[in-house]
């Protein structure tokens, strides 16, 4: 098992990071009745830990036995009855899915299930929390008609069915469905937390940690918990007694993305952007996210990149970035600022140097 | 030139007539041939009596009788299509001139009273004509004839008031018999100087006679016996009046033609027998020679006597064949040549001829015409007919194997017309094809010379079992890449259509034109032709349509004046072709003003887009291929552009596909044309077929299927944290470093630290909880593990799943360490069995304490270690031993590992590992003892061991029961050897 399974803190006390949210988390599921919640942040901050420590506290241990299962939902859509599959894990109090994988038929996943949850509401509530809650992954993904569904059936059934969503981020869900819920924000880890979380894990495993180690490793950890333990655990395998030179090997789409930046900032020509487009398309099939790849392709141009350049490069990167958002075909978008970023910077070279 | 004189109620009454009889013409249309040629040939013959008095009329018989006489003279072997549409229309023609000179309209009530006669005469004629005439009167029978006579009664069918210049006045017989080339002409000693055509007409009529018999005589059938059928007309539009009727005439371009009848020429020795075709070798010879020059081919041996003359009045017509001449003493060589070389070659290679181009440059009417001239009978088989599978199949393989009952018919050759239009059943007659094609094959490799055979049965008419290709199969449609056609491409003769040049198609329309008096300017024609895409139907149709309101043809009012525009759907690859390159510029100049070349050249780009409708495709193509153009664009700016605009391409068609108002799609073309005219040069682009997007998606639904079915793998209290999308963007790299450690020595277990052992254990523990395990890709002999001792690029061992292709990116190099094939096999060992542990962990402890989940199980174990053990008793228990040992060692290393007999063991595994490597790599695989007892053994050898104390009891329990290695039952990782019981009881 992997460190970040292995010092997952598992109940709310336990928690290293945001211990302020955990602190009232727990006082808000033990004194007094829990409304829907939404928590959104970054990915690798530490939402699905909360999630879990929180059901683990309105239901003790029992929650945590979960199991997967492959279910059918038959649902009548008026005239004809549509058949949908989806994984989720459950437990006797709650269930966890991902409504999204359903496509655009998100909608009716949301709504039989909400229904089927209230109709299977325990009769005997006495010691047991009247409700079982509905952990919903990805809510930034489903489709606006999910959403709209959504907040209706959150009023009419919240008697037997609390929501626990969980997003990256809130803009994609309607106002409707925030407002019916208790927004959690959970911010990046910051890096001191990091330190701390890795110093901890580093005496559970008895490692001596040259000073200064875990605040490099935090450092290239884009503020995400998971992946600094991740790197921590990775240098560990690599090469124990630490020493304080030691490498902190990145990950790999990353380093190749900064050869693609290498790539683009020696030549600016159709045929370099040819050669670009088709490691673009690479990354892509390797299932990175499209919104990452320029995220991380403007970091490393930026690096490089003369001061003057970086406000307008910047903006350029927004404006494809949205584009992207409205459009299907990542490729054609990404491709777009990265000529677009040759025609500046070209422009750029020839105004300078002549 | 009687322009003036048509005025529109003759035509129109003409046309009337027509369309009465259409009905009866297209019935003869269909009758097999022989009837056909005996319905032409009855009413002839019977005409054969009434000319008597015209041939001996009195010398003041008029100018105009003399003149149809010696026209049909000229006509005596003539090919009757075009003429018959030239005398219809020349009669039409007299209709109307003597409709107006008399100043009287034809009496309809005459007319009404004759016509009941009509019909009862016809059958008449045709049930008692005595058919043995038929043979000698055919050449001499095609003379013109017209009745006429003073009463009107005496006229059988219809007939219309004369009156001659003297005075007189006759009634002329009208001439129903539209598949008939002759009208009957008879007149009575006393009808002098009647003018039924003007001169001019007639002078017209003899030239064009004269040129159709030239062109009869190019084309010889090959089966002689039968006579060259004739195509009935009944129409009265020009494309089907003027449509080809000879292999000379057509206006296809000459190399295509020319391929097209070679193939057909190389089924004679299969259809026709060789013996039939003795000249078969120097035509296939003269065909391949001329094939390359723009020439008509000109069998003369092929020409029968009786056409000598004819051929004399072609060399006439055709200056260009006059050197043909000389060319008939090499045919002598050749046909030696030939003869040896290819006397008996069968069918062609390819049995199926695949035709295809844009609409309207005439590939049915090259196929029916080049199947007509080499002696076949025109099947056809279009969009119209039924074409489900049975149906078509039953159909294809009448016309393919069945020989006609009657014995002098012609083969068959079929022709499937718009093969591509059908989806779904219309691939009936695709699938049929192959199947005889395949069929054929597998005959031919089984027999090995039925060829031979072949060739000896097609004339004798046995039936035949095997679904084989006998007959031509001509193929024909549009778009050659169409999804149907995808098989059949391959097994075809495909041949590509090309537009005929302009000047072609040009000449064409002015003969044409100048053949109906309408008149034009060659400028027009050349610009109509333009505006069409040489699209001959297209222009004929827009001329008459013209022709009949009147109206000249405008160069600069033409996109109005062409009004039946089809709408032309082109291929891909044209379209993208059209927004990469632009225009000729001949264009410009003609038109003076730039803006409307501009604008024209929006309105066909637009068009061609809208038609084409794929738009999505269409903008992948542009994608595609934008950036191998070679636009001048030192600071990239037209490229951004461009991008740009695929980018609004894109959103808009989200929007349109979310929002689904289709409506929204029309504006994608002006995407198209945006980037068109930014980057749009005058080189012919190098287009490639989108295929990188294509390959992108397909590559990225397959990796995500495998993310997500190893992440439904994985143990759900591990794979709940972290979905599938965000495996690659963190954990994936990482993962791999801490799967293969490079700190890991390739050594036997026993010689590893105690440091190393927590390590690997801690490893398959990972690896276990991710469900990773490694895969033999390539079942290679196990001989091959000495060579892997070091670092290695190809491993036969790889993750399962396969987790490091994500990693696996094109041009780079990751700097991941890969295990040792050694490692990797113990891996696997140690994988599988602690599988296999947890499984009975599972089992062995009832979900009593709340954590049922695997790991979680593992957790309390070590946790608290006393209640578990004191459930000794049970055998699976057993099992746990190995897994409780693990785990107190984990607690304990600090321990052990400070200890001097652990460095000492340390220094000793260094030591050996030389030697130890290539024995012991065998040993871990052996699948019967498992890792830590194997390190046990070690450790009884080094009894210094920290451990010892724990062992013991451990194996002292395991001895007392016989059933201890049963887990293992069942379970091999596909290496097997000899173990004794011995080894497994130590």
């Amino acid at each position: 098992m992997l460190w970040v399974d292995k010092y997952r803190p598992k109940s709310l006390d336990k928690m290293l990071v945001h211990e302020e949210v955990a602190k009232n988390l727990k006082k808000l599921v033990t004194e007094q009745d829990c409304p829907h919640l939404l928590f959104y942040g970054p990915s690798g901050s530490g939402k699905k830990t909360l999630i879990m420590a929180v059901l683990r506290q309105m239901f003790g241990a029992g929650a945590e036995k979960v199991k997967l299962e492959n279910k059918t939902w038959k649902i009548n859509a008026g005239s004809r009855t549509i058949d949908l599959e989806l994984t989720m894990l459950s437990s006797t109090h709650h269930v966890e899915l991902n409504p999204s994988d359903a496509g655009f038929q998100d909608r009716y996943i949301v709504q039989e299930i909400i229904k089927e949850m209230a109709k299977n509401r325990p009769i005997d509530t006495k010691g047991k929390k009247g409700y079982k809650v509905l952990v919903l992954n990805e809510v930034d993904k489903l489709s606006r008609e999910a959403q709209h569904s959504l907040r209706r059936t959150m009023e009419k059934y919240s008697a037997s069915c609390r929501l626990i969503l969980c997003c990256n981020s809130s803009s994609k869900v309607t106002e409707a469905v925030r407002s019916r819920c208790l927004n959690v924000r959970i911010n990046a880890p910051k890096e001191d937390e990091i330190i701390s979380v890795l110093e901890f894990i580093g005496k559970k495993e008895g490692l001596q940690l040259p000073p200064g180690f875990a605040a490099r490793i935090a450092a290239q950890s884009n503020r995400s918990l998971r992946r600094a333990i991740l790197s921590f655990e990775t240098c560990r395998v690599q090469q124990y007694p630490f020493t304080n030179n030691q490498v902190i090997l990145p990950m790999d789409w990353e380093q190749y993305i900064s050869e693609i930046a290498s790539d683009i900032m020696q030549e600016q020509s159709p045929k370099r952007l040819f050669l670009v487009r088709g490691k673009l398309y690479e990354l892509l099939i390797n299932c990175i996210p499209p919104v990452i790849i320029l995220k991380r392709l403007l970091s490393e141009l930026l690096k490089k990149l003369d001061a003057e350049l970086k406000h307008e490069v910047c903006h350029w990167a927004a404006y494809y970035e949205h584009r992207m958002r409205l459009g299907q075909k990542a490729i054609f978008h990404i491709e777009a600022f990265v000529a677009k970023f040759m025609s500046i910077y070209k422009a750029f070279l020839i105004a300078t140097f002549g | 030139m009687d322009m003036e004189m048509d005025i529109p109620l003759p035509e129109e009454m003409e046309w009337l007539e027509n369309q009465a009889f259409q009905e009866e013409d297209e019935e003869d249309f269909y009758y097999p041939e022989e009837e056909e040629d005996e319905q032409e040939q009855l009413p002839q013959k019977q005409q054969q009596r009434p000319p008597e008095p015209s041939q001996t009329s009195p010398p003041n018989t008029s100018i105009a009788t003399s003149l149809s006489k010696s026209s049909s003279v000229a006509n005596h072997s003539a090919l009757p299509e075009n003429q018959i549409n030239g005398k219809k229309r020349q009669w039409a023609g007299a209709d109307g001139t003597d409709a107006s000179s008399t100043g009287k309209a034809p009496s309809e009530e005459k007319r009404n009273r004759v016509a009941p006669h009509e019909p009862g005469m016809d059958e008449g004629w045709l049930r008692y004509s005595p058919s043995k005439e038929r043979a000698d009167v055919a050449p001499a029978v095609v003379e013109q004839e017209k009745f006429i006579s003073r009463f009107a009664s005496e006229i059988e069918g219809d007939c219309i008031s004369i009156t001659g210049p003297s005075g007189d006045r006759v009634y002329a017989k009208i001439n129903r018999f539209e598949t008939n080339d002759v009208k009957r002409l008879s007149i009575d000693g006393h009808a002098n100087g009647l003018t039924l055509e003007p001169i001019g007409i007639l002078m017209e009529r003899a030239e064009q006679e004269a040129f159709t018999k030239a062109l009869q005589v190019s084309s010889a059938s090959p089966g002689d016996s039968i006579l060259p059928e004739m195509p009935v007309v009944t129409e009265q539009l020009w494309v089907d009046k003027y449509a080809p009727n000879s292999f000379t005439e057509l206006l296809s371009d000459e190399q295509t033609n020319r391929e097209v009848l070679l193939w057909l020429k190389q089924w004679d020795s299969c259809v026709f027998g060789s013996e039939i075709r003795s000249t078969t070798d120097d035509v296939l010879s003269a065909l391949r020679r001329h094939s390359s020059r723009t020439q008509q081919k000109k069998p003369s041996n092929m020409v029968p006597n009786g056409k000598n003359k004819g051929f004399h009045l072609s060399n006439r017509t055709f200056k260009h064949l006059n050197h043909l001449e000389g060319e008939n003493t090499n045919l002598e060589d050749i046909r030696e040549f030939w003869n040896k070389k290819s006397r008996f070659n069968g069918p062609p290679e390819q049995k199926v001829l695949l035709l295809c181009g844009p609409p309207g440059l005439g590939k049915t009417t090259l196929a029916h015409v080049a199947a007509k001239h080499c002696g076949y009978r025109v099947v056809e088989i279009n969009a119209s007919d039924d074409r489900s599978s049975s149906t078509i199949e039953a159909k294809i393989l009448d016309v393919v194997q069945m020989n006609s009952v009657i014995a002098d018919s012609k083969p068959k050759c079929l022709v499937i017309d718009e093969i591509d239009g059908a989806l779904g059943e219309g691939k009936g007659a695709v699938e049929v094809i192959l199947k005889m094609i395949a069929a054929e094959k597998k005959s031919a490799i089984g027999k090995g010379n039925i060829a031979q055979e072949e060739q000896g049965k097609t004339s004798s008419k046995k039936g035949r079992k095997t679904a084989s290709l006998l007959r031509p199969v001509i193929c024909i449609c549009n778009d050659l890449f169409a999804p149907a056609l995808r098989p059949l491409r391959q097994v075809a003769k495909v041949h590509i259509f090309v537009h005929p040049t302009i000047s072609r198609v040009v000449n064409r329309l002015k003969h044409i034109c100048n053949k109906e008096g309408f008149r034009t300017s060659s400028i027009a024609l050349t610009a109509l032709a333009e505006y069409t895409e040489c699209d001959i139907r297209s222009c004929l149709n827009t001329l008459q349509f013209l022709n009949k309101k009147k109206e000249t043809l405008n160069v600069l009012e033409l996109s109005c004046q062409v009004v039946g525009r089809k709408d032309m759907s082109r291929s891909a690859f044209d379209v993208w072709k059209e927004v990469f390159q632009k225009r000729k510029v001949k264009q410009e100049r003609k038109s003076m003003n730039r803006f409307r070349t501009t604008s024209s050249n929006f309105d066909f780009l637009d068009s061609l887009i809208s038609n084409r409708g794929e738009y999505e495709l269409t903008m992948d193509g542009i994608h595609e291929n934008i950036l191998q153009l070679h636009y001048h664009d030192p600071l990239m700016q037209k490229t951004v552009k461009c991008l740009n605009n695929l980018g609004v391409s894109d959103f808009m068609h989200q929007y349109v596909m979310q929002t689904q108002q289709m409506q929204l799609r029309v504006y994608q073309s002006s995407v198209a044309i945006a980037i068109h005219n930014l980057i749009a040069q005058v080189e012919k682009p190098n287009i490639e077929w989108p295929k990188s997007f294509q390959r992108y998606r397909a590559l990225f639904m397959e990796k995500r299927d495998l993310l997500r079915s190893w992440h439904h793998k994985i143990s759900p209290s591990i794979s709940r944290h972290l979905s599938a999308g965000y495996f690659v963007e963190d954990a994936i790299s990482q993962l791999l470093h801490i799967l293969s450690p490079p700190t890991l020595r390739p050594v036997a277990l026993h010689l590893l630290s105690e440091r190393e052992k927590d390590d690997l254990a801690q490893l398959v523990d990972t690896m276990v909880s991710y469900s990773i395990t490694y895969k033999n890709t390539k079942p290679e002999p196990l001989s091959a593990i000495s060579r892997h001792e070091t670092s290695l690029d190809t491993s036969e061992l790889s993750f399962e799943p396969p987790i490091h292709d994500f990693i696996n990116f094109k041009g780079y190099t990751s700097g991941h360490y890969v295990l040792p094939l050694p490692m990797k096999q113990v891996l696997v060992h140690e994988v599988e069995k602690q599988k296999i542990l947890r499984e009975s962990v599972i089992r062995s402890i009832p979900s009593n304490d709340g954590n049922n989940c695997r790991n979680q199980a593992l957790h309390q174990e070590q946790s608290d270690k006393a209640p578990s053990s004191k459930r000794d008793g049970a055998v699976e228990c057993q099992y746990m031993e190995n897994e409780k040992d693990k785990l107190t060692k984990t607690q304990w290393k600090f321990s052990t590992s400070k200890s001097p007999s652990a460095l000492d063991s340390d220094r000793s595994a260094t030591s050996g590992m030389k030697l130890a490597t290539s024995e012991d790599v065998k040993r871990p695989s052996g699948g019967s003892s498992s890792f830590f007892d194997r390190f046990r053994k070690s450790r009884n050898e080094v009894p210094k061991s920290a451990n010892d104390s724990l062992q013991m009891p451990a194996k002292l329990a395991r001895d007392a029961h016989p059933l201890l290695f049963k887990f293992n039952e069942g379970f091999t990782n596909a290496i097997k050897r000899p173990v004794r019981m011995r080894e497994l009881l130590l």
